[in-house]
């Protein structure tokens, strides 16, 4: 039973990861409209509050996340990422975000201890 | 021989297994290009871009720190005794004396001393340090051009500035300046409004000599001309209060409510006695009052100024301003609220009797009001927007004015030196100063003291300091050049020639009014005899319009003809002039002024005829 609910913890669960990553989004962009100035500050208080919900899980992980803004103007955006890790624990989530003027891409990279 | 040695550890103890593995590439975006997305956008072109060439500037102020004076003495006593010898004791000091004197060193040093003492004597005696060279040298200051600069400037301390309201010179020489500072908008001051006034030394404007603690504002403060340790002071509230500046910043006694003014004393004056404690007060409740310092528990004398004679307090005018010349001590005269300027004699038998005569002054208040020091039949009174000159047999009008200005006049006086100079000070900040003498039309000298108003002005009984006090609380003390300050050659003669010339011009002018006023009257009460014969009245109304209608009329194009001759004339008199020279400009203007103000009399006259027909006929 241990073994069961200490695997259940250390488990990277990419629903939850995503869910968090979604609200912080929307809390720190909302319906705003692309700005140049504000960019800056949205891309760092995506990831800023992205990071704080993580910790509060307490799982034994070591996070990376990466958010990417984008105009929507017309250019296209294509990333990739490869691992080597321990595919049964770690655990990577992206999600892609929408308005009507640009894109919002963040990624969650975790690694269990 | 072989050791062999073996470590164990258990697995778990290695923490978690290493069990790492490639995950493949995995693509997390894909966002494909979308030209369509394009379109939203608008290609700026020219885009709006700012260089700048100049050099980039910043505005950085500085200030110096302003370098504060003090005034400190010492006070040198005998000393130089041996410590045993007490130089108070007369005794001790003989008998160490004796001792000395019997030392033969004593009378060495004495002998020596002698030589280099005679020496010195000698020499001061040969030539007078003090001598005065060019004693007997007039010095000839009429070519230089009149002006005045400013000494130093004295700023209400106070956070919350108040009007200088009144000025007051020590009467021993320029060394200080009371000046009364209160704030006159009413209900404009609040309640942390300081209430003081003060004494300034003139060398230094950065802390006042001395406070005086009144418990209300001080509208008016007046040095003592006998006893220069008194001042005199009118309070906003009505009171009059006396300082001593030997017992300290409070008044000495102060006149109770009661018996007091029921507005703000404007005026209080020292009168001429005795004791130097009498002095007189006038207030806007259209009372003068009369005082003895010596007992301020009520009044000696009470006047009511009411022009009816009647002394009713209800009818009564306010008084703005007050004058008393020393060198007629029964006599003083009001300037008042209304703009009429009553002359009275204090001697006189009823109260009704001490109002003289009544002078109709000017539009608005009467600022100030001041016989001419040397010639006291004739003085100057300023309001609304002129200054003006009268002689006190002239009551219809006055003899003199100016223009009228711009701006209001404040306050006026006269220069005590100069029987033609004045001065005058207006809203806009200036102060004007005039010699009649040398211009009518225009002032000698006009000077921006400041930008705010100015409110009053005094003099300095030798002629040369001015102080003048503004809105603000801000009082400027400007120097005369020695033109404005020096009695010229002829002057008090021609001074006496300008004012009996133009008091002769005003009285030829009151006759003929009189004498036209007479005829006029005349010719009504024989038109009413005429009615009662059984003319129709309305017939002869009308006609009266008719002609007084056609009179009008015709003054107004013999004045315009009259005009148009006059300006071809002097165009014609321009092109012959050429080098004739100036003529004298006094002349040009009285002419004028006389031409212009007969058709406008005669105006006046048939507009009194007329009114008094109609009364005749209401009657």
């Amino acid at each position: 039973m241990d073994d069961f609910q200490s695997a259940e913890e250390a488990a990277f669960v990419v629903d939850e990861v995503s869910n968090i990553i979604k609200e912080s989004i929307e809390s720190a962009i909302g319906g705003n409209a692309y700005q140049h100035n504000k960019v800056n500050q949205w891309t760092s208080n995506v990831v800023e509050q992205c990071l704080n919900q993580l910790t509060k899980l307490g799982k034994p992980f070591k996070y990376i996340v990466t958010c990417v803004i984008m105009q929507k103007n017309g250019a296209g955006l294509h990333t990739a990422s490869s691992c080597f890790w321990d595919n049964t624990t770690d655990g990577s989530c992206t999600v892609r975000w929408e308005n009507k003027t640009m894109y919002c891409i963040v990624s969650v990279f975790g690694l269990s201890i | 021989m072989e050791i062999v040695y073996v470590y164990t550890k258990k697995r778990a103890e290695f923490g978690r297994q290493c069990n790492f593995s490639d995950r493949p590439a995995e693509l997390h975006v894909d966002i494909t290009p979308d030209p369509s997305l394009l379109e939203n956008f608008i290609e700026r072109n020219p885009v709006d871009s700012k260089i700048q060439c100049a050099q980039e500037m910043s505005e950085h102020e500085v200030n110096t720190e302003r370098f504060e004076t003090e005034n400190r003495g010492i006070n040198h006593t005998e000393g130089g005794w041996p410590k045993d010898v007490n130089a108070q004791e007369i005794e001790q000091v003989m008998r160490f004396r004796k001792k000395v004197e019997k030392d033969e060193m004593y009378i060495n040093t004495i002998q020596q001393l002698g030589g280099v003492m005679e020496h010195c004597i000698r020499q001061n005696n040969a030539i007078d340090i003090y001598e005065e060279y060019f004693d007997d040298v007039e010095v000839d200051s009429t070519d230089e051009p009149p002006s005045a600069k400013t000494i130093n400037v004295f700023r209400d301390p106070n956070e919350i500035k108040r009007t200088a309201t009144h000025i007051s010179w020590f009467p021993d020489g320029p060394r200080k300046l009371a000046i009364a500072y209160c704030n006159l908008e009413f209900q404009g001051s609040s309640a942390d409004t300081s209430m003081d006034s003060y004494i300034w030394d003139v060398e230094n404007p950065n802390k006042p000599e001395m406070v005086l603690k009144p418990v209300s504002p001080l509208v008016c403060l007046e040095y003592n001309p006998k006893d220069a340790h008194v001042l005199l002071g009118g309070c906003y509230n009505g009171q009059i209060a006396f300082w001593d500046t030997r017992k300290g910043s409070q008044p000495v006694e102060m006149s109770p409510i009661e018996h007091s003014h029921r507005d703000p004393a404007y005026k209080a004056i020292w009168l001429q006695s005795k004791s130097g404690t009498d002095c007189f007060s006038a207030s806007t409740d259209g009372q003068v009052l009369w005082w003895d310092i010596r007992k301020m528990g009520e009044p000696n004398e009470i006047l009511v100024l009411d022009p009816t004679k009647k002394q009713d307090l209800t009818k009564a005018c306010g008084a703005m301003s007050l004058e008393y010349e020393p060198t007629i001590p029964t006599k003083f005269m009001v300037g008042c609220e209304q703009g009429s300027i009553m002359s009275c004699n204090r001697k006189a038998k009823t109260p009704a009797e001490k109002i003289v005569a009544l002078y109709p002054g000017h539009h608005g208040p009467v600022y100030a009001l001041q016989r001419n020091p040397f010639f006291p039949k004739n003085f100057l009174s300023v309001g609304d927007w002129t200054a003006r000159i009268w002689s006190e047999d002239i009551r219809e009008s006055s003899i003199m004015w100016t223009k009228y200005h711009m701006a209001y006049l404040t306050d006026g006086c006269w220069s005590p030196v100069r029987p033609a100079v004045f001065y005058t000070t207006k809203m806009d900040g200036t102060l004007d100063i005039w010699d009649f003498i040398f211009k009518q039309n225009d002032p000698t000298l006009s000077l921006q003291v400041c930008d705010e108003a100015l409110h009053s002005i005094r003099v300095q009984d030798q002629g040369r300091l001015i102080a003048t006090g503004s809105q603000s609380g801000t009082t400027t003390l400007l120097e005369l050049s020695d033109g404005l300050c020096t009695l010229q050659r002829n002057e008090k003669a021609l001074v006496t020639a300008m004012f009996e010339r133009e008091t002769r011009r005003e009285k030829i002018l009151e006759s003929r009014h009189r004498e036209m006023k007479l005829k006029e009257r005349n010719k009504s009460s024989q038109g009413d005899k005429d009615d009662d014969e059984g003319e129709d009245n309305f017939e002869e109304d009308e006609n009266l319009v008719d002609k007084a209608e056609k009179d009008f009329w015709h003054v107004i194009e013999t004045e315009k003809k009259a005009r148009e001759r006059k300006e071809a004339s002097r165009q014609d008199t321009e092109a012959d002039k050429g080098d004739t020279g100036k003529q004298s400009p006094i002349q040009e203007d009285e002419e004028e002024e006389e031409e212009e103000k007969e058709p406008e009399k005669k105006e006046e006259e048939e507009e009194i005829a007329q009114e008094e027909e109609i009364k005749e006929d209401d009657n």
